[in-house]
């Protein structure tokens, strides 16, 4: 079977597949040499990179991994009828994928051994699942298709303790777990309401969910950290970057073209991208120099075949797993949630000062249900016990009950979770001030929003120290 | 040793000028004597390792010679500034901290914080020629340019003391700030500004001094009078350390920690725990203007040292626990400053985005860089860092470490030097936002409250502990949670500090090593060889008594010595000492440790008694932190002499 494989693919490299730059003759050698490494792309026929945050088929005409070796092709996984979505170990000994043995199955996760290349399946199911990543300890994540969008969810490797990350009513895909140990994945924004593509961050245990930037607005999908900690992505026709310093996103002066996104950099500094010039041809992988960007800003091919788009390259190289988030997650079912300062936006002052808090949240028809109102004190603080693992919404009121501001998404908080939040959309840049909130003045105990009965009898605060 | 600092500590107190120079004669003999095992570490292989730890850097007027403050070694090394060869290695007091030159060069003073004293060295002849008793704990150090006056700021007795710079003499002490520090001079002579690393006590009694932000100064001295003259407000800000001036005198500016003790510690990103920011103050920005150093994703932590080039076109910060120099364009900054108008101090510290508008880079250097020193063209900057025995020299031009020094140290690095390393850098927390060293400043402590996570949001407020000397006298933290610091540092710390997978086992096994051999510092209150004042003694005897003023027996559980029994002050088991409030989960409490006590305000578990009397005159009515209501208010102070003593 594999041998089949491989031969089809060695035809198809010589009569279809283009290797620009790889042959030992060609000019673009040193740029080759400079990725340095092993490749492993996804082939197919129709690549639709946002199609899954719209619970679609990503790859409607099937898709195959490929591993590029010496400048050979050849499938890296015999006996499947597609696979995509490569994920290499942090020990680069192993591949996560999403497979389908057959054709009318679900996509699954996959874990292949390189130096066998023999496969197991890590996580079944009869939905798709699909980009799984790894996780430090053992673990990974990856999408799984439900009745509301893919969820994020995590999982051993061996496929037991399933752990929902993404508690909304909307997709969510993961697209690279940062160094610091965050996931970075992709969402329509208002998230869980909207459908411009946005960028997003969650520990690995669910918690603390929030937007990357808060400069919303432009569709942008496809983020990938760089040894900068610069996190690269794509508008579609334009890459851009965060930055550490900045509290918006930075253009990347990168040729007119359209990018799938998924940018990886090479040990000379480089990016490998995969774009396309036109919306009709097929995407290729290319070299980008973002140090000479100005002075030339031109895409290097690399790899390209006439009727394939090459997409989700990957590197086949250790690289050092990012950090743990150890969870301090508490024994309760509900979640609380500290306000500091409501009144402090993005959006501006308010005209008139919040007297209270609605929190709503959605059943499972999707029908907006109240949770309750709690008071808002003057410093504009608030403190509510709030339903866990589920869609929740803020809205401030003025004293007759009016909503003066809502929130325009929805978010979640873990069970056990317990945080604070700046104020209502200020953004990662906004630091708390050093001050007690006046809620907490008043009270430790917050305002009972869960909409469950006795939720918070289920365990009081954890004991023991810190 | 010990008895040799009591004894030290005594004359400082009582020695008269005229005995000075014998007394200096004694403590250099003493020091001598005591010399093998001061800075001795003891290592997982018990083996003693003598690292240098470079603290502060100096160069000659000539600029031919680079004075190096080795706090571990305890010496001043001279370098040749072109070759770094050795030319000499002086050695100094114990535990130096501070050094300065006389605007001649021909004087180098260094302060010996463990001795109290002042090394004066004649450059010439590279010898320690005086030893001058200080204050308590001497930290920095400057020579005013008219050769006149020494000043030297005095951490534990929170004081300036000002002394003839001819003789040593004692002339006046100036009151600073809590744990005064770090001293600059104006470049025309005129100004000294002084720092200090731990919050001011609140000066209102109004029951919220622990929920309320701290607050701190940079203290001016007028030179010519020798007189403060303003006190600048830090508001909102605990642990001031190094201050720098312009040469054209209309910009200064502090390192410091902004901390975030009053909003529960529930996470870090966005400057969740500290905000490391720099004070800008003079003519050019009018009043005061903070600024953060920290992004929104990297932080630069434990701001230190700080220096403005000569054209006044940068400054330059270390980050200890970061490990980093910062570079500011100070034309870009005034701009960024200038840009909002502000009739009053104001703080931007709140905004990651601002350092965007000034931060030209960031560049790595050694571990727990600390002092820094510009040449005088500005042309190359040298880095002390202090963990990795090397010197950072940096090309200004080109932004980046042009050549590294290492000093004579030792090559291996010990289990208690890499518990050390452990201790003072950010890297472990979530972002390197904070490390051990960021509460617990120098191995110590930072007279704060906090509102941890774990315990409920606004509930169980802590007062930091100082962590000298803690061997023995777990379980640790107020509700004695934690019964050993592997416990405490390792997935307590994880789960709830840094918020990110921390330490291997063989780290923390360091790590544990390094905290459980911090001795206690010199007690500044005790006598030499255990002998107390009548005051002192009175106060043992209320201390130990087992009946009160009107002989009726105070029960076993209700007298001073039985909860704080031992060595070291504690019975290691917990009491409700009736202070529990109304947020705190419980009244059972851990019994401190009563080290060096004396230093570590504010007292009780949320730090609510500013001071000691505080504990008896305001939070135990119901004589359940021991039977205290029938004593005098002289027999109170009697009691708390002795308990300094601790």
């Amino acid at each position: 079977m594999r041998a089949i494989a491989k031969a089809a693919a060695t035809a198809t490299c010589v009569g279809i597949l283009r290797l620009l730059g790889i042959s030992a003759t060609s000019p673009s050698q040193s740029s080759v040499h400079g990725i340095g490494a092993d490749m492993i792309v996804t082939s197919t026929p129709v690549y639709r990179p946002l199609a899954a945050l719209r619970g679609e088929e990503r790859f409607p005409q099937g898709a195959q991994l490929l591993l590029i070796h010496k400048g050979d092709a050849e499938p890296l996984v015999d006996g499947f009828a597609a696979t995509a979505d490569p994920e290499l170990s942090f020990d680069g000994t192993t591949v996560l994928f999403a497979g389908k043995k057959l054709e009318s199955e679900p996509w699954q996760i996959w874990e292949l051994t390189l130096a066998t290349r023999a496969t197991r399946r890590v996580v079944a199911g009869d939905e798709d699942a699909i980009r799984p990543l790894c996780l430090p300890g053992g673990r990974i994540v990856y999408a799984r298709s439900t009745a509301h969008g893919f969820q994020i969810e995590s999982a051993a490797l061996d496929g037991s303790g399933v752990q929902q990350i993404t508690y909304m009513p909307a997709s969510a895909v993961p697209d690279q777990i940062l160094r610091d140990g965050r996931i970075l994945f992709e969402s329509g924004f208002p998230l869980g309401s909207g459908s411009t593509p946005e960028m997003f961050l969650v520990y690995q245990d669910g918690s603390g969910v929030e937007s990357y930037r808060c400069d919303h607005g432009v569709a942008r999908w496809g983020g990938r950290q760089l040894s900068s900690s610069d996190v690269v992505f794509t508008h579609g026709a334009t890459l851009a970057r965060f930055t550490s310093p900045l509290a918006h996103e930075v253009t990347v002066a990168a040729p007119r073209a359209e990018y799938a996104g998924g940018v990886i950099e090479t040990v000379q500094g480089e990016w490998l991208v995969s774009a396309r010039v036109a919306p009709a041809k097929h995407y290729g992988l290319d070299l980008f120099d973002p140090a000479h960007a100005v002075a030339k800003p031109a895409l290097e091919p690399v790899l390209a075949r006439i009727d394939r788009d090459l997409v989700q390259p990957i590197l086949v190289s250790p690289r050092n797993p990012p950090n743990h988030h150890p969870s301090a997650l508490h024994p309760w079912n509900y979640a609380n949630l500290l306000a500091l300062d409501a009144r402090q936006s993005r959006d501006g002052a308010l005209k008139t000062a919040p007297a209270s808090v609605r929190l709503d949240t959605l059943d499972a028809k999707g029908n907006e249900i109240s949770l309750g109102t709690a008071p808002v004190e003057p410093d504009g603080s608030f403190f509510v016990q709030v339903r866990a693992d589920a869609p929740i919404r803020f809205t401030l009121l003025d004293d007759k009950g009016a909503a003066l501001r809502q929130e325009r998404g929805w978010f979640w908080i873990r069970r056990g979770e317990q945080r604070y939040c700046v104020g209502c959309h200020v953004g990662p840049e906004r630091a708390p001030e050093n001050r007690v909130p006046a809620v907490l003045l008043r009270t430790t105990t917050p305002v009972d929003l869960t909409g469950i009965r006795g939720a918070n009898t289920t365990k009081a605060l954890a004991s023991g120290g810190n | 040793m010990k008895d040799r600092m009591q004894g030290r500590a005594r004359a400082t107190l009582i020695a008269p000028v005229a005995a000075i120079l014998s007394f200096a004669a004694v403590l250099a003999l003493a020091h001598q004597c005591a010399r093998p095992a001061r800075a001795a570490t003891l290592s997982g292989q018990d083996d003693f390792v003598d690292y240098d730890s470079p603290l502060e850097l100096l160069l000659s007027p000539d600029g031919a010679r680079l004075y190096v403050l080795c706090q571990q070694s305890e010496e001043v090394r001279v370098l040749d500034a072109s070759t770094f060869a050795v030319i000499a290695s002086i050695a100094v007091g114990r535990v130096p901290r501070g050094i300065a030159l006389s605007s001649s060069g021909d004087r180098l003073y260094v302060t010996n914080s463990w001795d109290d004293t002042l090394s004066v060295i004649d450059t010439r002849k590279l010898a320690v020629i005086a030893t001058w008793p200080v204050g308590f704990e001497p930290s920095g150090v400057v020579a005013e340019g008219a050769g006149m006056r020494v000043y030297v700021a005095n951490r534990i007795s929170n004081d300036i003391a000002v002394l003839d710079a001819a003789t040593g003499t004692d002339l006046k002490r100036l009151l600073a700030g809590r744990g005064a520090s770090y001293l600059a001079l104006s470049l025309d002579g005129s100004r000294i500004y002084a720092t200090h690393i731990f919050p001011n006590p609140p000066p209102l009694r109004t029951g919220m001094e622990n929920r309320t932000p701290p607050e701190s100064e940079i203290t001016v001295i007028d030179t010519a009078r020798a007189v403060v003259v303003n006190r600048i407000l830090l508001h909102a800000i605990a642990g001031v350390f190094h201050v720098a001036l312009s040469p054209d005198g209309r910009l200064g500016v502090v390192a410091e920690l902004h901390p975030k003790n009053l909003v529960p510690l529930a996470h870090l990103e966005h400057g969740g725990a500290f905000a490391d920011t720099l004070t800008l103050f003079g003519a050019d920005v009018g009043p005061p203007v903070e600024i953060p150093l920290d992004e929104l994703e990297r932080y630069a932590s434990q701001p230190f040292g700080v220096a403005i080039a000569p054209d006044k076109s940068r400054i330059y910060v270390t980050s200890g626990g970061s490990e980093i120099v910062t570079v500011i364009d100070v034309p870009r900054m005034l701009r960024f400053v200038r840009a909002r108008p502000h009739a009053q101090p104001v703080s931007f510290a709140t905004d990651l985005a601002a350092s965007a508008n000034y931060v030209v880079t960031r560049i790595p250097v050694g571990r727990n860089p600390r002092g820094l020193l510009l040449t005088p063209d500005g042309r190359r900057l040298f880095v002390a860092n202090r963990l990795d025995d090397t010197i950072s020299v940096i090309d200004t031009r080109a932004n980046r470490v042009a050549s590294t020094i290492k000093l004579a140290g030792p090559t291996q690095i010990s289990a208690l030097r890499r518990g050390e390393q452990t201790f003072y850098t950010a890297r472990y927390s979530f972002q390197g936002q904070i490390g051990c060293s960021s509460c617990h400043i120098d191995s110590t402590f930072d007279g704060l409250e906090w509102d941890l996570e774990p315990d409920g949001f606004g509930r169980d407020i802590v007062d930091n502990r100082l962590i000298e000397d803690i061997k023995g006298t777990e379980p640790y933290k107020w509700n004695g949670s934690n019964p050993n610091i592997p416990t405490e540092c390792g997935p307590r710390t994880e789960m709830y500090f840094w918020r990110s997978q921390t330490y291997d086992d063989r780290t923390l096994t360091d790590l544990t090593l390094y905290i459980r051999s911090l001795p206690s510092r010199p007690n500044r209150w005790r006598l030499r060889g255990g002998e107390l004042t009548p005051a002192q003694a009175r106060g043992l005897a209320i201390f130990t008594r087992t009946v009160d003023k009107f002989s009726k027996p105070i029960p076993e559980g209700n007298r001073c010595s039985f909860c704080h029994s031992g060595p070291k002050g504690t019975s290691q088991k917990s009491f409700d000492v009736g202070t529990r409030k109304p947020t705190d989960n419980s009244g059972l409490l851990d019994t401190p440790q009563l080290s060096n006590i004396a230093l570590t305000a504010p007292y009780l578990h949320d730090g609510s008694a500013r001071t000691l009397e505080e504990i008896w005159t305001i939070y135990n009515p119901s004589d359940k932190h021991g039977r205290t209501n029938d004593l005098t208010k002289d027999e109170l102070n009697d009691l708390i002499e002795y308990l300094r003593t601790r």
